[in-house]
């Protein structure tokens, strides 16, 4: 198998979306063992409306192992990371590919990838619950990690008002570090 | 008309109870003796040995649920059938060289029927107490019935078939007779081979009859929760626990009457009191040795089947086999 | 639901799942036609807890996730964490921390082994296996101080160091399993009842297992090569030689049905001795933290800003931690993927089509956790209203939700 590098990657990744497309991109490099063996970490900005675009170009160069998306509530955005590895299979091939993209909470909408990735739902529907996040086309299902009739509107992992909060029980103080 | 007295009545009401209860208390003590014999064998402790009786006492104090959309008096009454029909087999079956309490014609017939009886009541109860978990448990257990009944009947059969070539005269379906003339003396070496068939047959029935690993699917604790059973608590509970302990004697005993009716008395000359002493220990003591191949052995040795690989093994390999025991008896005798 | 079919609730509580979680089959005599999953009954909120924490005390919730993956979700945090700081671990940490990894791999899949035998209805296999397991416990705690939840991971290191004398009684318990082994892989591979019941049953083709992302011995099982102590070398495996195990190593072919996983968890076993042994061989000299005053590296955790994710082979499959520090005592955010969420969806295709009697041993097949899977939830309350519901509130909401269901 014809295996790029990472830094090929990036490349393919900005020229099949533009430069505009693309909001930050940086290779790590990592170190592990007595042998100092090192393997890569990438992690690509895109913008929402190129999000769908950028999963496509990744399945198209190997078909990706989903992980998970992390959200990230910051001010007037929330942040989705979704974490990807390609080319695993061989000793040491395996690069872990981040794709991260910034919804402003006026317009919580992004494109499912549930067509091109089936295992996604799981995850899609979590951040749904917990962000409110709209994946558009993902078919609207009841609950999965929240109870059926939690409350709508709530999203416990938001930290604005729509969130829940940091008080977790009556009587308990917001305490830090104890 | 056979003269029956009052006080031949009043004796055999008696003999019923004092007989129940005998059976009860045993069959609650190898169940004991089982589940500390399982617990062994799997390099455990496992509970006292009295420990089913406790079970029994601590279900009779508990409350008596009927779910709602159950049918109370079925519900209700299958327990008690369930019961009933264990305990009344127990009043036909031989033990040692004691008569049985109650003999007619067709003992064995009958005790066959009786032993479908608690299947079938299980069943309606199943049905009746209306959780999904009892339902399948109910299908499963038909199905189960369906299944292992020819093999049994074949067993059955074949000893009553040959006893009636050698003793045209007699009654061949009572279990004394059958009691009283053992197979292995009648049949020659193709014969013999036969009748070990058949007694595997019988061996591999016993565990499907009782509900007990691997044929264990209409209970199956894993998938179905006690299927049949989910839905039964306190007394009606501890009546199935008691018909089950019952049912477990009465099918080996089965075994015993139909392969191992030896006695130990004419060995040492006793007669009298004594004898009946002997040979009725003697007959507790092959009652655990049945009850430990066929039920406790099998089921640490195996894994549960699913319905349909229980179903197969009853219908093609085990029929099979009881059916090549009855040719070979069979052949055996007309060479 | 079709007249044809019917339901059975399978959880949240039955004897086949040790965890809270429910399942709706719809079945037409024995056979399943669809699955309805719902999770969620094992809600702790630990990521939302998470956030009230920093990242020195996170490393004791994740601990807590679940109790048999207790180090595999440290092992994944600490590294994540210094991956976002751009701590390097001193060589002897990753070491020992990978030895302490394939332990518990080693007591996950022997308690995996029991369980699965217990769903078949094979007792006397899960108190024999189970037994097989303490000797591996009994060696954590000794190493560890803590049978579960060993609290040996730190970020930049671990805790405790590993010494000489110890070394020996790694080496004894080793030898026991090696011993051990073989009655192990006879019982399981070579009974005919339990190939009966596990050939052939629940099956996971490759693309199936591909597509839904599934992970750890539930995808290698399907043939699908993966294992992130091979594709992505961490710690000390980067030094060592980690093959991925499929069942074509040892039937010659892959079948992905519940049979190649049994196959693919015992032979796992062996590989971790393998690398322990190989860990024990060549475990440096050196420090076993990158620093040792925890005040001054939550300082440095303050002073820090970045993010990292940190990926560990975890006994039941890939591990995923995502950290994000920016600047203070607490993280920006912190999310933990166990790896039974990926395997949530593989069980879709495995169990339609099968019987009732495989559904406990092909829930059981992909080893869930569902406490590792359900980690985020909060109290109830009314929208609009920021206090947490009363007792009475409560019962009044159940009340009302047990009519709504009886209509």
């Amino acid at each position: 198998m014809n295996y790029l590098k990472s830094e090929e990657i990036m490349e393919l990744f900005q020229n099949r979306l533009g430069k505009q497309a693309i909001i930050d991109s940086r290779i790590e490099t990592k170190i592990a063992g007595i042998k100092k063996n090192t393997y890569q970490v990438i992690w690509i900005g895109v913008k929402p409306n190129f999000f769908k675009e950028a999963v496509k170009i990744l399945v198209e160069l190997h078909y990706p192992h989903f992980a998970i998306i992390s959200g990230i509530d910051i001010d007037k955005e929330i942040e989705l990371v979704y974490h990807f590895s390609i080319y695993y299979g061989e000793k040491g091939k395996e690069i872990s590919i981040n794709i991260f993209t910034f919804l402003s909470k006026d317009n919580l909408n992004i494109p499912t990838i549930t067509d091109l990735i089936p295992g996604a739902q799981t995850s899609e529907r979590e951040t749904k619950e917990m962000f409110g996040v709209n994946f558009e086309g993902l078919p609207s299902l009841p609950n999965l990690f929240l109870p059926y009739d939690f409350p709508s509107g709530v999203y416990p992992l938001r930290k604005d008002e729509k969130g829940v909060g940091v008080k977790v029980s009556e009587g308990d103080e917001v305490k830090k570090g104890e | 008309m056979m003269e029956v007295s009052l006080l031949e009545i009043i004796g055999r009401i008696i003999g019923a109870i004092i007989i129940a209860f005998i059976g009860i208390v045993v069959g609650l003590f190898y169940k004991g003796l089982d589940r500390k014999l399982a617990a062994k064998m799997q390099a455990r402790l496992g509970p006292p040995l009295r420990q089913p009786f406790l079970d029994f006492f601590k279900l009779m104090i508990k409350e008596n649920i009927v779910p709602e959309n159950a049918v109370p008096w079925i519900f209700n009454g299958v327990p008690v059938l369930t019961l009933v029909s264990a305990l009344t087999i127990l009043f036909y079956l031989p033990v040692g060289s004691i008569p049985p309490l109650l003999s007619g014609y067709g003992d064995v017939i009958l005790i066959i029927y009786l032993l479908t009886l608690p299947a079938i009541g299980m069943v309606i109860g199943g049905f009746a107490s209306g959780s999904p978990y009892a339902n399948v448990g109910a299908q499963r257990e038909m199905v189960m019935m369906m299944s292992y009944e020819l093999p049994l009947v074949t067993t059955v059969i074949s000893i009553g078939w040959k006893l009636s070539q050698v003793y045209p005269q007699i009654n061949v379906f009572s279990l004394e007779v059958i009691n009283n003339h053992p197979i292995w003396g009648l049949v020659g070496p193709l014969g013999f081979v036969g009748a070990i068939f058949l007694l595997l047959t019988l061996a591999v029935v016993t565990p499907g009859e009782l509900s007990k690993i691997p044929f264990d699917v209409p209970e199956a604790e894993t998938e179905l929760a006690g299927g049949l059973l989910v839905e039964y608590s306190g007394r009606n509970l501890a009546l199935f626990s008691l018909a089950d302990a019952t049912k477990t004697i009465v099918m080996a005993s089965l075994t015993i009457v139909l392969f191992f009716p030896y006695n130990i008395s004419p060995l040492f000359h006793l007669s009298g009191f004594l004898a009946i002493a002997l040979d009725t220990l003697f007959f507790l003591v092959k009652l655990f040795l049945v009850i430990f191949i066929e039920v406790t052995f099998i089921r640490v040795a195996v894994a549960r089947f699913k319905i349909d690989q229980v179903s197969f093994a009853y219908w093609v390999p085990i029929s099979l086999m009881g059916l090549l025991g009855l040719v070979l008896i069979f052949l055996d005798h007309i060479i | 639901m079709s007249n044809k079919t019917y339901s059975i609730p399978i959880g949240p509580v039955h004897p086949s799942l040790k965890e809270p979680m429910t399942f709706h089959f719809e079945i037409y005599g024995e056979r399943i036609e669809k699955v309805h999953l719902a999770p969620g009954d094992n809600h702790r909120g630990i990521e939302f807890m998470g956030r009230q924490r920093n990242p020195i005390q996170i490393i004791y919730l994740a601990e807590r996730i679940c109790g048999i993956c207790s180090a595999s979700h440290p092992f994944a945090f600490c590294q994540a964490v210094e991956n976002a700081m751009g701590i390097e671990v001193p060589e002897k940490a990753q070491y020992i921390r990978a030895i302490i990894a394939e332990l518990e791999r080693i007591h996950s899949h022997i308690l995996w082994a029991g369980v699965a035998a217990h769903e078949l209805g094979f007792d006397s296999v899960l108190f024999l296996s189970w037994r097989a397991r303490e000797e591996v416990l009994d060696l954590l705690e000794y190493l560890t101080g803590n049978r579960i939840n060993y609290g040996i991971f730190m970020i930049g290191g671990v805790r405790r160091d590993i010494t000489s004398e110890q070394i020996t009684r790694i080496k004894k318990t080793l030898d026991y399993y090696k011993e051990i082994y073989g009655k192990l892989e006879d019982i399981f591979l070579n009974d005919p009842t339990i190939a009966l019941r596990t050939k052939k049953v629940g099956i996971l083709s490759k693309e199936e297992a591909i597509q839904l992302s599934a992970v750890g011995p539930t995808a290698r099982a399907s043939g699908l090569n993966k294992d992130v102590r091979q594709d992505q070398p961490y710690a000390a495996y980067a030094d060592l030689e980690v093959q991925a195990i499929t069942p074509e190593v040892y039937s010659g072919k892959v079948n992905g049905d519940v049979y190649d996983r049994i196959v693919v968890r015992l032979l796992e076993i062996v590989q971790s001795i393998q690398i322990i042994e190989q860990c024990l061989a060549n475990l440096p000299e050196g420090e076993i933290v990158a620093e040792e005053k925890l005040v001054k590296l939550l300082n440095l955790i303050k002073k820090a800003q970045g993010e990292g994710i940190g990926r560990h082979e975890a006994p039941r499959g890939e591990v995923i931690h995502y950290v994000k520090l920016n600047q203070s005592e607490l993280p920006e955010v912190w999310k933990a993927r166990a790896p039974t969420y990926n395997n949530l969806m593989p069980w879709i295709p495995m169990l339609i089509g099968q019987q009732i009697a495989d559904i406990p041993i092909v829930l059981a097949s992909i080893d869930p956790c569902i406490a590792c899977m359900d980690r985020v939830t909060i109290l109830d309350r009314k929208s609009g209203q920021k206090n947490i519901l009363t007792k009475d509130d409560l019962h009044k909401l159940s009340v009302e939700k047990t009519r709504r269901m009886a209509q």
